[in-house]
This record gives C-alpha cells, structure tokens and sequence, in this order.
C-alpha cells in the first residue's frame, strides 16, 4: 500500500533531500581540482528514486546541467541491466546525446543501496576543463573535440576498473587535474548516498518511492496552476543568433504554445544544424526552454521531475536544436542558452512583468587557457564570465551575472596560483548597460596579461573563445535601449573571437562582456535614479544626456530639471 | 583577586538589556533586564547596575569581570549605520566587492536581489602596486600615490578605512606600508588591514570581511571605550571581556580591533549555556531557541557540541536564501536566524497579506502597549491582547503596559484593513509567526541531519518562553526546557564561555618536502601571539593551546582540517600525518588515494583558559504545595480551541522542586512569561528548570 504523509511530515523530508543534494553539492568545493568546479561551480549534483525518476537538484545547480540531467539520467541507468547492479557500482559517461550537450560534461552516477535493494541513483555532471581535442568551436564533427565516453563501469560492486582510468589519463592534456576532478565526483556521490541512507534509517522508510510519487505530484500540480495563469495562445519569435566570424546565421523559429494547463514548444523552421560547433542536443535545448518557463511562472517549488511533466517539447531531426550524431557540440551554450532569452520573447505580450530584456551573460562567455609553464608542466583552466543581466518591468539588470546558465568567476588570486596568467583589471564597463526605464545590469571587463619575465610560460598560450554578443547585442524591451557588444581584443586592437589564439608572452587580451538590455523608455528613467548613476559611475554624464535626456551639472551633480523635461518632451515628440 | 568574588555578565540587545551577577562564592544569582538605550547603551548599563546593587550592596568593588555581548555590531550592518568608510585596493581591482562572486544565489529566479556593498564605488580608491601570486613585488609601492589617495578619501569625509590588496595573503608587506602611511597621515582615522583581519586567499571573501570591519570598527571603539569608562566610573576595576562569535571571549581592545568578530556575540552567549545544561542533564540533541526583541535566532546543538563554521553572511537580502548576505569569513558559532523578534511590527502588505518584520520597534519607541508613543502593532502587542502576558506584571509590574493601545493598534492597522476581528488578527500575527520560525526551524533542523521529533527545545529571551509552546507544536518537538532566569537566561553562558583566541597561519608546503621543525617553529610564533592576546586578559598560566593543520591533495582547491596533538611538530613522522590524512579523507568521502600527494596549506591554532567552573545552583524553595505558587486564572487565547479559555496563572518563585503543573496555564517570572497549552503539562526539577511535556504526541 502506498503511504501517505501528512503536509508537515513532507516538508520535513522534502527540505531534508535538498540538504542531502546540497551538502553533497558543497563536497565538491572541498575536494575537486580544478577551479572551474571548485570556484566556479560549474557542476550540479542530483538523485533520483529507484525507477530514475529526478527527485531533488542542488540549489546552486546549473540549470542546463540540472534539466539535461533530468532527462539522461533515467535513460543511463538502463544502459545496464537493472537487476545486475551491485552496491558499489560507480558509472561514467559524458556521451553529450545522453547527456548536456558536450564532451566535457562528464557524468558519473552511482545505485543507491538499502536493505538489499536500489533506493535511488546520485548522478553529478562536472564540467571538465579539459578533456582532450581541440578546445576550438569551430570544430566540423564531435571526433575532433575530444574523448567520447560511452556509459562505462568505473568502479565494479566497489573495485576500480584502472584500463578505464587509463584510456581517460591517455587522452587529455592534464590527467591529474582531470582524474582528480573524477575522484571528487565520486566523493560526491558517496556524500549523498550514505545521507540518502542515514535519512532513510532515521525516518524508518524503506524507500523513497512514495516520497518521490507525493513530491513530484505536488510539485506537477503546482506548476499546472502557475501555468494556468498564462493566457490560452500561440506565441512566436523568429530570431537570429550571429554566426562566428565569418559564419552564417543562425535563425531559431519557436512557437510556445499555452492551452489551459499544458505547454507544447515547437522548433519548426529552425536552421539545420552547422558545420562546427553550436549545435545542441534535444536534452540541452529543452533545459533552456523550462529554465524561461520555470522562473518566470513558479520559481519557487524545488525542481524535479513533476516540474518538467507540463512542458512538452518538439524540433526537428537534424535542426540546430536537436542535432544528429555526429554533430559538433564543444560550444552548444553559444545557441543553447538563447533558448531562455527567446521564450522570454516569444511571451512578452503576454506576461510583460513575469520576463526581462536580453543579458550579457547569454551565452555564458567562456574561456579556456591552457599551455605549459617554463619548466614545461601543462596547465589547463578555464573561466566563465558574465554579463549585464537584462532589466525587467521594476527592476534594474543585475550587474556581471551568468544567466540563464550559472556559476560563479574564478578568483583573480586562484588563477593567477593555478597558472602563469596575471590578471590586470576585472571591472565594470560604465554605460555598458542598455538604457532603459529600468537599465539592464553593466557588463565587465577582463584583461588577462601573459608574462614575459622570469615567470613567463613557454610560446604559446592557447586562448579558445566560446562566446558571443560580438556583432548582436542584447536587446532591450518595450522601448528599452540594448546593452554593449561584447569585444575581444588583443594588445589593443580588436581581434576574432572564433577558432584558437595562440598568445606569446608578453600579450595583454582583453575580454569586454556584453551589457543587458534596458526594459521601457528611457525618457521615463527617475531622473534621479540616472543621477545615482552617474554618481555610482555606471552611466557617464554624457550618456545621461544622450541616452536619458537628463542634463546633470557636472560638478555638482545635480539633475537641472527645467532642461531635462524640456528636452525630454522635446525627443519623444 | 581573592576577595572580588563577583562576576557579572551583561547582554545588550535591539530591545532589551540583560544582567545576571553571580557570587562564586555562595553561587546566589541576581538577575534585572531593563531597556536598552539606543543613543547611549552604557545608559542601561549603569541604571541596571545601580539596581543591582540594591540587592547586593557594594558588589561592584568586588567585581572581578564583566562579560558582555552586544547586537551593536550587527545591528549596525543590517541598518546601514556604520562608519562611512573607504577603500583602497590594487589598481584594476575597485569592483571586486561590487562584483562579488557572480552567482545567482537562486539559480531559477530572474529577480533576485543582491546586498549593496557597504563603500560605495566613489570611495573605493586604486593604488598601482602589484605583488605576484607566489609573493614577489611586481610593482613597487608608490608611498606619494597613497597619500593622494588618502586625501581624496579624507576629503570626501572617510571615517574608516579598509585595505585590502592583491595577493597580500601571500605578502603583506604592501599592505603593512600603506597600513603605516595611513596611520601617519590621519593619526585618528580607524584603519583595517586585510592581512591582519583575514590573511587567506580569494579577493572577494577577504575584501567583504576586511570592509565589514572597517565599517564597523569606529562605532565598536568607540561604544567599548564608553562603556568602560562608565564601569570605571562605576568603581569597577575589574577587566572588562566581550563575547565573540566563536563562542570564545576575549577583552574590550581586540574586540575593538577586530569587531567582525563580535557579530553574532549576544545569540552565541545562549548557545554556551545550552551547550553547558545539554551536558548538565545529559541530552543530546538540542534546538536553542533566543527569541529577543528584534530576531529570532537558533543552533542545534548535536551530541553536546554546537557546530562552529568558518564562514557565515550577514544582511541577507532574502532572510532564509543563502548566499544573498555579505560573506564574513571569521569563526562563528552555526546559528540561524529563524525569524522576527517580539518587537518586530505586523502589518498588512500590497498583496492583502500579513507581514512581520523585518523592520521593528525596538526600544523606542517600542511596541504600542510600551505606551512610549508607538503606534504600530507588534507581535507583543498581540501576545499581550491575547491574554498571555499580564499588562500588570510586565517587568514584575515595574512597567505596565497599555492593553488598549496594543488593541487599537491591531485594529487599526490589521483587523480592519483584513475586515477581521480584532482576536482573529491577534491571532493571527501570533501565529504567523510561530510558522515562519517554524519554517526556519525545519530546514535549519533537516539541513544539519536532525530530527524535530527528538529534539529538546531551550527557550530564551524575553519572547522565547511565550512562543516555544507553539512553535514546538508546529515542528512536532516533544519537549521544552525553560532554564532559570530564562528572560535573561543567555547572559549565563557568559559564565561559562572560556577565554579563547583562534588564529591561523598560511604556508603552502608539499608533505614530502615540509621542514618539520620550521613548521613547529610557525606554531610556537601563533603559540606567542595567541597567549599575548590572552595575556592582555591578565592570565599567564593554564593556557591550553590546540593545533590542527589544514591538508589537501596537490592541486585541491579545499583543505580538510586535522587536528592533532600538542607534540612538538619535528617529533612527528611523516607516514603518521599522511594517515592521518587519509584516515579523515575516506570517512568523509569514501575513498582516499595514498599515492596521490599531499600538499599542507594552514596551520591552526586556539588558545583558551580552562572552562570556568560554574555551578548551577539548586533552587532553594522547600516542597510546597501548588495551590500557595497560583496566582489565580486569566482568560487566554487556546490555540487549539481557537477561543478564549481559563489559564492557571503560576508565580514561578514561588516553584518547588518536583512542582507539576497541568496545561493550560501561564508561568510568571520578571523578566519571561511561560506559555504552556492545555496539551502539555510543566514540571519543575531540582534546579527551578521548567521542563514543558506534551501530554500525547502532536
């Protein structure tokens, strides 16, 4: 018989599996290596019950991780027979069909066991830095970007398969980094099960198979009704995301499609996947469109399956956003994380306060840095950046922030101990947020110095850019103006951000992030809001006037509004 | 020394000022609470030592210490009311504390807000210096840029200063200079340094910690300067200790130096003394609940021990999300806030909803029923229409309060904009907030691995005894325990908090390599400097050090924590620290891998006295009978039956041991009224605990 439990029993149980994902989620701080993972928490922890239906995602998660992950997980477990699974069993995989879209989302998962049988399964999918290829995006097939793991034992019933450790240490440039990075997501793994199984012991359950049924039938129901607050409709955009360099564009058709408590999104008329590496596996694409719907209707219900059961998904075989095998994938975010963005969009009209304007952050602005240093030792880091976020109707952009995916920036003092780099500048770009009602958030800028003294690293450092925003910038809604490109420059002129740069000691590269979009009539900014602004350095004098129509007394700093709603009555006329 | 017998602990809250004197010689306590006085604390201070010594006349001379905690610091952070304080960083560097780390706290929402950081961008001034990551000088310092810096700074009227450079962990000479250049140019302006307040890498954790400080620091001089003068004043001669976080104390000149240490110094004196009566009575697991005038805040305290973190935030922007606060990376007990205080001002919001806090009255004007000329209802202003406190016996009488002010206000301001009944919408702001705590309370609860079912409830604070009934309730607790003096009750675990002092030391070495004996000779350097702090407390011998050191696998990012034994470092073989090493490793995470290399990163040190022996003193009232301890029964609210119903008001001086008292009913003392539903009955043990059982469980 199934049971039942009472409102506050369940909160209780409910909150305690999110600290049971989140305290492995913090394990990993603790003992990954590479600062990708342990500053800048690219990586999401999560279980499932017994049938791999997702029950809980850390809180800090990436969400095209955490969605992915949702969808692959309950496809990997099956890729052994269940009834052979033994405690101890530990998986590895980072197929990107099966999982988030690239090679180097490396998943490893484990069966929970209790009282003899599987309680559940801990996956974590750690973004590894490195895992062999070439870093480039401008890849033709995914041969080229590095090792593909199909789902492998890496540990069997509790002992080490070492030929598969091998065959990992044998293909990427930093094997210690890499094999470290793995044994910390077994760590992990081990953290939430031996919770998982105290939790259960504690609370006298012998599974968590009715827990997950109430849990992710509560948090279904709820998303139904946030859904039902959106108007019946089809809603359409049609937009285009620049190709690198010289690429061609890509244009991205979507239709969202509300009625009553369902969603259908349809990618019909969408580009065909390219020839190098953006195109994006259905599980990823399909994070980013329940990323849009999830926070703008019900953020706050913890995720799992229940939450993902309203929203249906459809792109065409062989599109951009549900490429073939064997499609190049390295840098799936630089379209893949548009998909939020364009819901957004696409619904608009209808939900106006429930969206904001385009971010600096979409795509999250990657780079990977690696070479060797003067004694000729491999070093491999990379970092993400963020951008100004777009403003919504009563908010201005948060500054620098990586969304719709997340994560945090590596510290200055961390990457310059990791690797040879100096660090010369990170800070905000004044009048880099699109002016707006409400502004969108500043982007930033980083200048990264390769040295040429006794401490230079050997010719050359190679510099990979997955990013975006050099030619589109974020736009800005309702009258709000756009936000600043992004600019990637080298020893002071500007250079193509697409394929390898290969640096020499004594370069300065200089990556400016993109600015958020602003959201209404900039015209109907406080005029006093500009001039805190002003004060704060985020918008200059000038721009106040060109962009705002506000005229501030410079030293003063006071707002002359006699002038200022003169001129502003005159532009809007 | 011999003859000054007395020690005196004192806790000054949002709201209310708590004294408690102990005589170590006869073990007698005398206890007062007064109001605190906002524009000068140390008011209070000697208005309740005044009435202490009509107890015991001439007590001060004889007072050997004063302990004292403080929700100053604290207080000034969340309210913005700190020094007005600039910055100077390395040039390219101005953003880091506006930049922060970059995440997004809640991943799934588009509108999270973030804290402001507390120097605005204007006063946040560059130098062009640089020292590289293993410590060299890059770029030399320019001591003429630093003064230009510190007078665009003074002219834009700083008060405080906060330094904070790159790599400066690794080598604060920088640092130092530009410390000394400061201190010559504006001899009076309060300076901190990150390498002394938080010599530890990653920018960001360090600048916010360092700013905190700074911001902090001329409020906390100057306030512990004029509160040991007052005690002088007084005829105290004793020394003078404040609480840290840590759940340490130590005296009135390093708090001053380093007040982001004192943040949470008032709610961790509570968690002390329920650590000491968890360990008194034998129980394990203990929720210590301290509801004040302004904030709710618990611990958990598990097998005894309450858990010190090294890493906490204030100001959270959103109160229960973690990572919307400033981070402060100094040792702290684990406390949470769980909610709003009994001042804390209910009212209805833009959505038609009640809301409590955050904003409260204090002390002034206070809650409408102060009668001090507030007029918004708080959540004593229910409590009190709701028939649980006695508007005659508020303070022992010593402050009546005004019963029909509090109804108005609740009329006014929430049962007719809610078209309610007055009951109803006392009612309600009662019982919203037990749910919020409740809330709290659970996630705080599951987040560390309890269970709310086996759980023991301390309640303190003026508001703790009130609301611990219904919040039991409502998180399944069995059991409360009301300590002594529970209105005051924190102030006790000022008595037994030892004298402690934590540092630590960076030193990056591969275990392979280490020098032994140059890492003992690190350890004797913070053996020197942490007995120097203590020695300032006027203790010279018994000093107990404990050492732990801070290893990792090379090219970890993290390190796990090892303490180990006081043996002269050089006398340890290498193979021992290695398996200790991995020993700890495999039970946190399974696995640990011998051939991979170990690297140590931090050495760790405490200094701390003995724990002060305090004995709790068995109450003194012979077996008497129940009926001479009731004070009569008072029509109060049931929040089971949802209506007025008739409690048995106990005078609880009057309690013998083995007294049992059924629910429902009222427990008065000064300074704490105890609530206890009709589901529960209350029984008094040797000590004058009252220990509050549920009849069934709920």
């Amino acid at each position: 018989m199934r049971q039942k439990f009472d409102p506050i029993t369940l909160e209780i149980f409910w909150r305690r599996l999110i600290s049971i994902v989140d305290e492995a989620d913090a394990s990993v701080a603790r003992t990954a290596f590479s600062s990708l993972l342990r500053d800048a928490h690219d990586y999401t922890c999560m279980f499932t019950d017994s049938q791999g239906r997702e029950l809980v995602q850390g809180t800090l998660c990436t969400p095209g991780m955490a969605g992915a992950m949702a969808i692959g997980v309950k496809k990997i477990i099956h890729s052994f027979p269940y009834s052979e699974y033994q405690p101890g069993d530990v998986i590895i995989v980072n197929d990107p069909w099966l999982l988030a879209g690239h090679l180097n989302d490396v998943c490893v998962l484990s069966p929970v066991f209790y009282k003899g049988r599987i309680v559940a399964f801990t996956a974590c999918v750690f973004h590894h830095s490195d895992i062999g290829g070439r870093v480039a995006s401008d890849n033709r097939e995914v041969y080229e970007e590095g090792l593909f793991i199909p789902p492998l034992k890496l540990y069997e019933a509790g002992s080490l398969n070492e030929s598969v450790l091998n065959m990992i240490r044998w293909n990427v440039r930093t094997p210690e980094q890499v094999i470290g990075d793995i044994r910390s997501q077994v760590a992990s793994n081990h953290v939430c099960a031996q919770k998982v199984v105290e939790m259960l012991s504690d609370e006298g359950l012998d599974d968590l198979n009715d827990l997950a049924e109430d849990i992710i039938c509560r948090t279904e129901t709820s998303m139904r009704m946030a859904i039902e607050n959106i108007p019946n409709g089809q809603y359409r955009y049609q937009g285009l995301i620049e190709g690198a360099g010289s690429r061609e564009d890509i244009k991205i058709n979507l239709t969202v499609d509300v009625k009553d408590r369902d969603i259908l999104v349809d990618f019909d008329g969408t580009s065909d996947q390219v020839n190098w590496g953006v195109n994006v596996v259905y599980n990823f694409t399909y994070a980013y469109v329940f990323m849009a719907l999830k926070s703008s209707f019900d953020p706050d219900i913890p995720i799992n399956e229940g939450a993902t059961r309203p929203i249906q998904m459809v792109a065409p075989d062989g599109c951009v956003v549900n490429c073939s095998f064997p499609a190049a994938v390295a840098a799936r975010m630089q379209v893949g994380h548009f998909m939020t963005e364009m819901v957004f969009r696409a619904l608009a009209p209808a939900v106006p306060d429930r969206i904001i304007a385009g971010s600096g952050g979409t795509p999250a602005q990657t780079n990977i840095f690696y070479g060797r240093d003067r004694e000729g030792n491999p070093w491999h880091t990379m970092i993400i950046r963020g951008g100004g976020m777009g403003a919504g109707k009563s908010m201005d952009g948060h500054h620098c922030a990586i969304f719709p995916a997340n994560g945090a920036n590596t510290p200055v003092e961390i990457l310059e101990s990791d690797t040879p780099l100096m660090v010369v500048e990170r800070s905000l770009l004044p009048d880099s947020g699109g002016p707006g009602k409400k502004r969108g958030g500043l982007g930033r800028k980083m200048v990264i110095h390769v040295p040429d003294d006794k401490l230079s690293p050997l010719h050359p450092v190679t510099i990979a850019v997955q990013a975006g925003r050099f030619r589109y910038p974020p736009e800005g809604l309702f009258e709000g103006g756009h936000g600043s490109k992004a600019l990637f420059i080298r020893n002071g002129e500007l250079a193509d951000p697409s394929g390898l740069t290969f640096a020499d000691p004594g370069d300065y590269v200089e990556f400016h992030s993109a600015g958020g979009g602003g959201y209404g009539s900039p015209f109907d900014r406080d005029p006093e809001d500009v001039v805190q602004d002003v004060k704060n350095g985020y918008v200059s004098i000038e721009k106040a006037y060109e962009d705002y129509g506000v005229i501030i007394t410079p030293n003063s700093l006071e707002v002359n509004e006699a002038a200022t709603v003169a001129y502003r009555q005159r532009m809007r006329s | 020394m011999l003859n000054k017998v007395f020690r005196m602990g004192c806790d000054i809250g949002g709201t209310f000022t708590d004294f408690v004197l102990v005589n170590d010689e006869t073990g007698a306590f005398s206890i007062y609470k007064c109001l605190t006085t906002p524009s000068d604390p140390s008011d209070a201070v000697e208005t309740g030592m005044k009435a202490l010594e009509t107890q015991s006349p001439g007590f001060i001379s004889d007072l050997a210490e004063v302990i004292h905690g403080t929700t100053l610091v604290i207080n000034a952070i969340i309210e913005r009311k700190g020094a007005r304080t600039g910055l100077i960083t390395t040039k390219g560097f101005r953003d880091v504390l506006e930049l922060g780390r970059e995440i997004r706290y809640d991943a799934y929402d588009i509108f999270s807000e973030y804290p402001k950081a507390l120097v605005p961008r204007a006063l946040r001034t560059e130098i062009d210096e640089r020292i590289t990551s293993d410590g060299r000088v890059l770029r030399p310092l320019n001591d003429d840029e630093v003064k230009h810096v510190m007078r665009l700074l003074l002219d834009a009227g700083v008060e405080s200063v906060a330094i904070c450079l790159i790599n400066s962990y690794e080598n604060p000479e920088h640092e130092a200079r530009v410390k000394k250049l400061v201190e010559e140019f504006a001899p009076d302006l309060s300076v901190s340094a990150s390498y002394e307040v938080l010599p530890q890498i990653r920018e960001y954790e360090r600048t916010s910690t360092t700013v905190t400080n700074a911001y902090v620091k001329p409020i906390t001089v100057k306030y512990l300067h004029k509160l040991s003068s007052r005690l002088q004043s007084l005829g105290f001669n004793g020394k003078l200790f404040i609480m840290l976080s840590s759940g340490g104390i130590t005296t009135a000149s390093t708090a001053g130096e380093f007040p982001v240490r004192i943040i949470e110094s008032g709610p961790t004196a509570a968690v002390i003394a329920s650590q000491h009566y968890g360990r008194m009575f034998g129980i394990k697991d203990i929720f210590c609940f301290d509801m004040g005038g302004t904030t709710a805040k618990s611990c958990l305290i598990q097998k005894g021990e309450a858990g010190l973190v090294s890493t906490f935030e204030v100001g959270r922007v959103q109160r229960f999300k973690k990572g919307s606060g400033l981070p402060i990376q100094v040792p702290v007990v684990d406390l949470m806030e769980i909610g709003a205080g009994g001042g804390s001002l209910a009212r209805v919001n833009r959505m038609g909803l009640l809301q409590e806090g955050p904003e409260s009255a204090g002390a002034d004007p206070g809650p409408a029923c102060y009668g001090l000329g507030g007029k918004k209802p708080t959540v004593t202003d229910a409590d009190l229409t709701l028939g649980y406190l006695d508007p005659n016996y508020f303070l022992g009488g010593s402050m009546p309060l005004d019963l029909n002010a509090a109804r108005k206000a609740i009329d006014e301001e929430v049962a007719k904009p809610l078209n309610t009944t007055l009951i109803e919408a006392a009612f309600g702001i009662h019982d919203l907030i037990n749910e919020t705590m409740a809330a709290a309370a659970k996630t705080h609860i599951a987040e560390k691995g309890g269970n709310p079912n086996s759980i023991t409830i301390t309640a303190f604070g003026g508001a703790g005894p009130v609301h611990a009934y219904g919040l039991a309730r409502k998180i399944g607790a069995p059991r409360i325990i009301v300590p002594p003096l529970a209105g005051v009750g924190s102030a006790l675990g000022f008595f037994t908090a030892p004298v402690a002092f934590d540092l630590v030391r960076s030193h990056r070495v591969v275990l392979d390599e280490a020098d032994f004996n140059s890492i003992e000779k690190l350890f004797e350097d913070l053996e020197k400097e942490s007995s120097a702090i203590l020695q300032q407390s006027g203790a010279v011998e018994g000093i107990i050090f404990s050492r732990s050191i801070d290893m990792r696998f090379v090219g970890q990012g993290a390190e796990t924590n090892l303490p180990i034994t006081n043996k002269a470092f050089g006398e340890w073989q290498r193979h021992e620290i290695r398996s200790l090493f991995d020993q700890a490793y495999e039970r946190l995470y399974g696995r640990t891998y011998p051939d991979t290399r170990v690297e140590l990163i931090s050495f760790r040190m405490r200094a701390s006295l003995p724990q002060r022996p305090f004995q709790t003193p068995r109450i003194t009232t012979s077996v008497g009978k129940l009926r001479d301890c009731i004070k009569g029964t008072r029509e109060a609210y049931s929040l089971i039956h949802k209506k007025f119903i008739p409690f048995t008001v106990v005078d609880r001086l009057k309690l013998f041991p083995g007294a049992s008292i059924n629910g429902p009913a009222i427990i008065e003392e000064r300074e704490s009224t105890i609530v206890v539903g009709e589901d529960a009955n209350a029984e008094i043990d040797d000590y004058g605990f009252v220990w509050i059982k549920f009849k069934a469980p709920h």
